[in-house]
């Protein structure tokens, strides 16, 4: 189980790797969400603004009306932002739900798939 | 704490919700394609005259069946990966792999058709000659094609106008044509007429006009509340047996059998016949504003799949690779290239109606494979979920023998000639389902094993380890998942 420190950190490297993505801030330049995350294993909540493909700010709770909801287990998340996890294999088996319409799911999978192509 | 694997989906209020109009319009949008004029002429050829109407509804009361084992299961896993969840949990993951691809290849087939469809009737209207429908399909398919590599969507609203829009243009001109002095119903309860079987041929047809209203399921991530789903579930088909039984009975009112078996166009011939020229270009609207929700939806859904198979590593990953607009360039042009070419070879061959039986057969198989996976899931499964089929274990188990039944059915028939048997439509679908097996049996594992390795060459864990977390929390996937 990972608790806010180890999500914190996982998120700031996320947060480096998108901005600093040429790529992947020009394929999201129309893309302006608020995220919510929950981890279900600890109930640790967190929210991601992104604004024109630009990550502002990832804080602890919920704020603002989220466009798209997350909920997986805190170790998955970490792992999700680290790229060391394919998120669409763990979605595809359940293990990942999601509240939001297809194309946001479509383009935050697209963020892992451009960032870390390997993964 | 809860899992999230399973957890009942949290009621949440998001900024943009999809509400019970919008998904019944989804629902409905999807199943109502141009080729569902030519079922009804399926349908036609086993349940002569008025009859075919007798088969919709008989097709609807089954569908409605289907209708709660699909709500149940989105119940049980409210996620765009719809039925390839459903399986897996059911039936492993090989069987759900093979049996999803070969499904999808019914989206392949309709989108297909229609392109055939559209660019028949536009050819016809025009007066132009048979070859200039390849120009046309060409032409739809190109549109299609750039238009979804642009990243083009329908607004949701514009998609719920344009299918209610098709729905009730086709009803009022129906009802128009039926007030038309001239016409006659024939044999409204010969169900049989035809021979013992036909019946059942007519109502595996009749099933085929409701085809695809459970992608909606698909959907379910974006509903306001989960019962949106189970409504739209239940309304949409209603509404596709009002439109349909009110189009067959208009046919054969109008328009003489042996002229509508020989016609890729019978919309066209009964608008014509109802209201002349203006009747015909009013169904000829309305056959074109289909397109839109099928090439649509067909191509977000299919593309969407293909694009997720790639990344999960079950097709090569050049599949998953997204062009600036975040489309997956190489799934649509992939879709959009094959389904011209089954269009063009439908057009040489004039075999449209095989389109239909096969459509027919494979979504009567998909019904029978989500009875089945209701009924296991419904021995492993104790959560809570928002529906719960009424009888469900005997209603479930009728269903598999029912559509199984079906399929049979349409896999041997020949809508061309509603008296003899045909194997071709059931040959096509055993070739399908034994390519996508022998590729998952076969080249998955090999992709699965490249991309593995290709990970662990180029690619060391990121995470910082954390050894203290490691030996306090055994079991919680500290280690990197086997996915990945």
């Amino acid at each position: 189980m990972a608790d806010w420190d180890e999500l914190a950190e996982a998120l700031a490297d996320y947060t480096i790797s998108c901005n600093t993505n040429e790529r992947l801030r020009k394929m999201q330049r129309e893309w302006s969400r608020t995220l919510h995350f929950v981890c279900a294993d600890n109930g640790t909540t967190f929210s991601m603004e992104v604004d024109r493909g630009e990550i502002l700010s990832t804080p602890e709770g919920h704020v603002g009306i989220p466009d798209i909801v997350v909920t997986t287990q805190s170790e998955t998340f970490c792992d999700m932002f680290w790229g060391d996890l394919n998120p669409v294999a763990k979605y595809l088996r359940g293990e990942i739900t999601v509240k939001g319409s297809q194309e946001d799911v479509m383009r935050l999978d697209a963020i892992s798939s451009v960032i870390w192509p390997d993964a | 704490m809860a899992d999230a694997e399973g957890a009942p989906p949290a009621a949440v209020a998001l900024r943009r919700s999809v509400g019970v109009v919008t998904a019944t319009a989804t629902s409905a949008g999807l199943a109502f394609a141009a080729i569902d004029y030519l079922g009804v002429v399926s349908i036609m050829a086993f349940a002569p005259g008025a009859t075919a109407a007798l088969a919709i509804l008989f097709g609807a009361v089954l569908v409605l069946l289907v209708a709660g084992i699909f709500s149940e299961l989105n119940g049980l896993y409210p996620t765009a990966a719809g039925i390839r969840l459903y399986l897996t949990r059911a039936v492993g993951y090989r069987t759900a792999l093979s049996v999803s691809f070969t499904y999808m290849t019914t989206v392949v087939l309709v989108i297909a058709a229609d392109a055939f469809l559209i660019g028949a009737a536009v050819r016809h209207v025009l007066h132009e000659p048979s070859a200039l429908a390849y120009v046309w399909i060409a032409v739809l398919l190109s549109l299609a094609w750039a238009a979804n590599l642009r990243g083009v969507r329908l607004a949701g609203w514009v998609q719920t106008l344009v299918t209610y829009s098709v729905l009730s243009g086709t009803a009022v001109l129906s009802v128009i044509a039926l007030f038309h002095v001239g016409g006659g119903l024939h044999r409204p309860f010969d169900l049989f007429g035809k021979s013992a079987f036909s019946g059942i041929q007519a109502l595996a047809f009749a099933l085929f006009l409701y085809a695809a209203f459970e992608w909606v399921t698909t959907t379910a991530e974006e509903a306001r509340t989960p019962r949106v789903i189970t409504r739209a579930l239940f309304i949409a088909p209603v509404l596709i047996w009002i439109v349909a039984t009110l189009f067959a009975l208009a046919l054969t009112h109008l328009v003489p059998f042996s002229v509508l078996h020989h016609s890729a166009y019978p919309q066209l011939l009964m608008g014509k016949a109802a209201l002349g020229t203006v009747g015909e270009l009013w169904m000829l609207a309305l056959t074109v504003l289909t397109a839109l929700n099928t090439f649509n939806g067909g191509f977000l859904v299919a593309s969407r799949f293909i694009y997720a198979a790639a990344r999960e590593g079950n097709l090569p990953r050049q599949f998953a690779q997204l062009n600036l607009n975040a489309v997956p360039w190489l799934a649509v042009t992939t879709l959009a290239g094959v389904s011209a070419v089954v269009a063009a070879t439908v057009f040489a061959t004039g075999e449209w109606l095989l389109l239909v039986a096969v459509g027919a057969a494979i979504e009567s198989a998909i019904y029978a494979l989500g009875s089945l996976s209701l009924l296991i899931l419904r021995r492993r499964e104790t959560r809570e979920r928002t529906f719960r089929l009424v009888a469900g274990r005997p209603l479930t188990a009728f269903g598999v023998v029912l559509f199984t039944g079906l399929f049979l059915a349409t896999g041997f028939s020949d809508p061309k000639d509603a008296s003899r048997f045909s194997a071709a439509p059931i040959a096509i679908i055993a070739v399908l389902g034994a390519l996508s097996t022998g590729y998952v049996l076969v080249f998955v594992p090999r992709l699965q094993a490249a991309a593995a390795n290709r990970a662990a060459a180029n690619r060391p864990r990121r995470r910082p380890h954390r050894p203290t977390k490691a030996v306090e929390e055994t079991g919680s996937g500290t280690t990197p998942s086997v996915d990945a």
